[in-house]
């Protein structure tokens, strides 16, 4: 146990918390010299074979003495209650809920944090240059709820890493993220049979597939890369080849009235997430992401590329109106020939590798 | 007629798409192919040729494009040919134009009939092609909705740019008729920096100046004109610029391009160059503040200067409204003869004579590295950039003497 390098993730009981746990804990791993603890305030759905499970809250000031006691070296921290609107509730979780995961960590003298992020913080402007880099500082703009959370963690990262400049500190930006499993402002907003579009607005889209965005946590744990990262997939699309691609029918909305009609829903209390999953502006005006750094200095591939995973995604969705989904996959050629392109282009991108660390 | 050919020899060399006929000039163009006295033929056969010949030629050219066609789609095979289906085909698209062109299309027709200029297997060819872009039209409408096809990573979509062709060359050719003389200024490949001067209210130069490389450069460049920050918030606007390879005008943008060895375009005036009143026409703005020569220097890219001439005319502003243009958010509202007065007809411009001049090549790669940063320098080349678009477009002016005719 003494020698197991000891990885603590928040918010096993989500998605992304329990996917990165069980990538960690899986015998594909190479280096399996980890001991996982999971965190979250309730346990998880499915047992994590393998998972030391603790029951806490992340904003609880005896923090600081867990890690100290269990002598964590890396945390990935990936509570994050999203929401639409801004809430208290959800500001209190995601922002004071990190700065006090933080600051516990440079108390505990944890070397490693890992984050999640996304493209959005860079926000959706006309003045965006086509590819922004790490560079680019956070903007608000018209956001709420999640972004502007998103933003506030980011700005308060910012500083803290001038103050503990001796803890790696990891922040990947994603961009949207897609996939059969997600529940994500772009799954949902592919997921409703049709899609509102803004009409006259064509703008570029990058997505990245769920099981990148674990990988990508996964990698960044493992390996050590502090700084900032855009990731997301090969690919750079228009909005309506990504809505084509995922077979949705585009409903082209006039831009005035869905900024009205969003107001509108607000204000009457309707749920403005269920229509405009994603906030107008970025269906208006491109937040793509320079990849140079990520593919330079993080060193990482996201193994499928944009068109992979949005067909993938539009296959599952198809096949699951008529049948289970082990059934479905029996019937999409799509998706496994796809499939074996991406094992083939892993197997070479492996053994170029190889050859450059043998010569 | 060589320019309608244009889209298929461009795929034969090295473009990825197939040829694409845009809907409106599919039917036109293998029509035209049956007209014996062409112009193009014409300039070519200055001896006399008999009738005879003439056919031979004909059919000679047909069977290269049909083997083109086939060469491209192996797998094609037309519906069977008849005389009465050939008919059918013909009304069908016939009423893609209006009333006079299609009597003219259908005239052509029957005088190339009773010339007895075309025999049975020259129809099949005609209907083998006529076939093959109906259902490549069906195809692609079928690949867009399906999102089935390509835009690179700035968004160009060349399908989209070939469709808006045929109208960017009617502005060109018939429209303005638009005169360019340096083209072998611009290299066939590599970086460069085209720094133009502004002018019309609205950017039709940027347009016509894309065409006339597209159209009249030996390689066919695309001209990745950079654009100011108000079109991305506009409908339309935002969608069509990217798709024609457009990017919106920030220094990484430029940067980024020049290192991918593009041919780019800069009007450095902006809105203040764009919506000049008429009596200050051909005067230029200020330049920026020089953004366009750090984007050369960092890169080393020439800058090639070019001035177009005829655009200042297109609309005549006689103000302008700060009240109206604050009101509705634009950066600048003109008030012209026509516009606001006549509506959207006051979009409709002149058809006046232009002039495109592109000059020759400023290096930028012999100032060593941080040139960039040198204020001193980057000012200098600035206005010096500008005093040659300003004395290109002076001699030009100094011989035209018409504004309509030239």
């Amino acid at each position: 146990m003494s020698n197991k390098q000891i990885i603590l993730v928040t918010g096993v009981a989500d998605f992304w918390g329990a996917q990165v746990a069980s990538r960690l804990l899986s015998p594909a791993t190479p280096e399996t010299d980890y001991h996982v603890i999971g965190l979250d305030s309730e346990p998880p759905d499915e047992s994590l074979k393998g998972l030391d499970f603790i029951q806490a809250d992340i904003r609880n000031p005896l923090f600081v003495d867990l890690l100290k006691s269990e002598q964590v070296h890396t945390v990935c921290h990936l509570v994050f209650a999203e929401s639409v609107r801004a809430s208290e509730a959800a500001f209190d979780v995601n922002v004071m809920g990190t700065m006090k995961v933080l600051g516990a960590c440079a108390e505990a003298g944890v070397r490693k944090v890992v984050l999640k992020s996304s493209l959005s913080i860079y926000g959706a402007n006309p003045s965006n240059p086509s590819f922004i880099t790490e560079q680019q500082p956070p903007q608000t703009g018209r956001s709420y709820g999640t972004t502007r959370n998103l933003v506030e963690i980011e700005a308060f990262c910012n500083g803290f890493r001038r103050q503990v400049p001796e803890m790696v500190m990891t922040i990947l930006r994603f961009a949207s993220i897609i996939g059969p499993q997600a529940d994500t402002p772009m799954t949902r907003f592919l997921k409703q049979p049709m899609a509102p579009v803004l009409l006259g607005f064509d703008p570029l889209m990058q997505v990245i597939h769920e099981k990148d965005v674990v990988e990508a946590l996964v990698y960044a744990i493992q390996n050590d890369v502090p700084g900032v990262f855009n990731v997301a997939a090969e690919g750079i699309l228009p909005l309506s080849r990504l809505v084509a691609l995922a077979s949705k029918l585009p409903i082209p909305v006039f831009h005035l009235f869905a900024y009205l009609g969003a107001d509108v829903m607000g204000m009457a209390g309707v749920s403005a997430g269920r229509h405009w999953p994603i906030e107008i502006d970025y269906l208006r005006y491109p937040w793509v992401g320079d990849l140079t750094k990520m593919r330079e200095d993080l060193g990482f591939v996201p193994s499928y590329t944009a068109e992979e995973a949005l067909r993938e995604f539009a296959g599952e969705q198809r096949l699951r109106r008529y049948m289970p989904e082990s059934a479905a996959l029996a019937y999409d050629e799509e998706r496994l020939r796809d499939t074996i392109e991406r094992r083939n282009r892993a197997r070479e991108i492996s053994s170029s590798n190889l050859e450059e660390t043998q010569s | 007629m060589s320019d309608e050919n244009q889209p298929l020899e461009a795929f034969a060399e090295d473009e990825p798409l197939p040829p694409i006929y845009s809907a409106d000039d599919a039917l036109p163009e293998e029509v035209e192919s049956l007209e014996p006295p062409s112009v193009v033929e014409a300039e070519f056969n200055e001896e006399e040729l008999t009738d005879d010949e003439k056919r031979l030629r004909l059919i000679e050219e047909l069977d290269a494009l049909i083997e083109r066609l086939k060469a491209i789609n192996p797998d094609y095979v037309p519906p069977a040919f008849s005389p009465r289906r050939m008919i059918d085909l013909i009304e069908t698209n016939l009423g893609r134009f209006s009333p006079e062109m299609g009597l003219a299309i259908l005239d052509k027709l029957r005088s190339s009939v009773s010339q007895d200029l075309l025999d049975v297997d020259t129809w099949k060819g005609i209907w083998y092609m006529v076939n093959y872009s109906l259902d490549y039209q069906t195809d692609m409408l079928k690949r867009r909705v399906r999102g089935e096809y390509e835009t690179d990573e700035w968004g160009y979509d060349p399908e989209v740019l070939q469709a808006v062709t045929p109208f960017l060359n009617f502005m060109y050719g018939t429209y303005w008729r638009v005169q360019t003389s340096g083209m072998e200024n611009i290299p066939d490949e590599g970086r460069a920096l085209m720094v133009c001067n502004h002018s019309g209210q609205l950017p039709w130069d940027g347009a016509m100046v894309g065409t006339a490389v597209y159209n009249e450069h030996p390689a066919q460049r695309l001209v990745r004109t950079l654009y100011a920050t108000w079109f991305p918030t506009l409908p339309f606007f935002s969608a069509l610029f990217t798709k024609l390879g457009q990017v919106l005008a920030t220094e990484e943008n430029g940067v980024r391009l020049l290192n991918m060895d593009e041919l780019v375009a800069v009007y450095p005036e902006g809105y203040k160059g764009v919506g000049k009143l008429y009596k200050e026409r051909y005067r230029l703005a200020r330049f920026g503040r020089g953004g366009f020569v750090r984007m050369a220097l960092k890169t080393g890219a020439p800058m090639i200067p070019v001035s177009v001439v005829g655009a200042e005319e297109t609309y005549i502003s006689l103000a302008k409204s700060d009240f109206m243009a604050r009101l509705i958010g634009f950066p600048y509202f003109p008030i012209s003869i026509t516009w606001p007065w006549f509506g959207l007809l006051g979009f409709v411009p002149m058809p006046t004579k232009w002039y495109i001049d592109i000059g020759e090549p400023i290096p930028t790669d012999n100032y060593g590295p941080g040139a960039a940063n040198n204020m001193v320098l980057v000012s200098q080349l600035t206005d010096q950039t500008r005093n040659v678009v300003q004395n290109m477009i002076y001699s030009r002016l100094s011989t035209r003497r018409s504004v309509f005719l030239g």
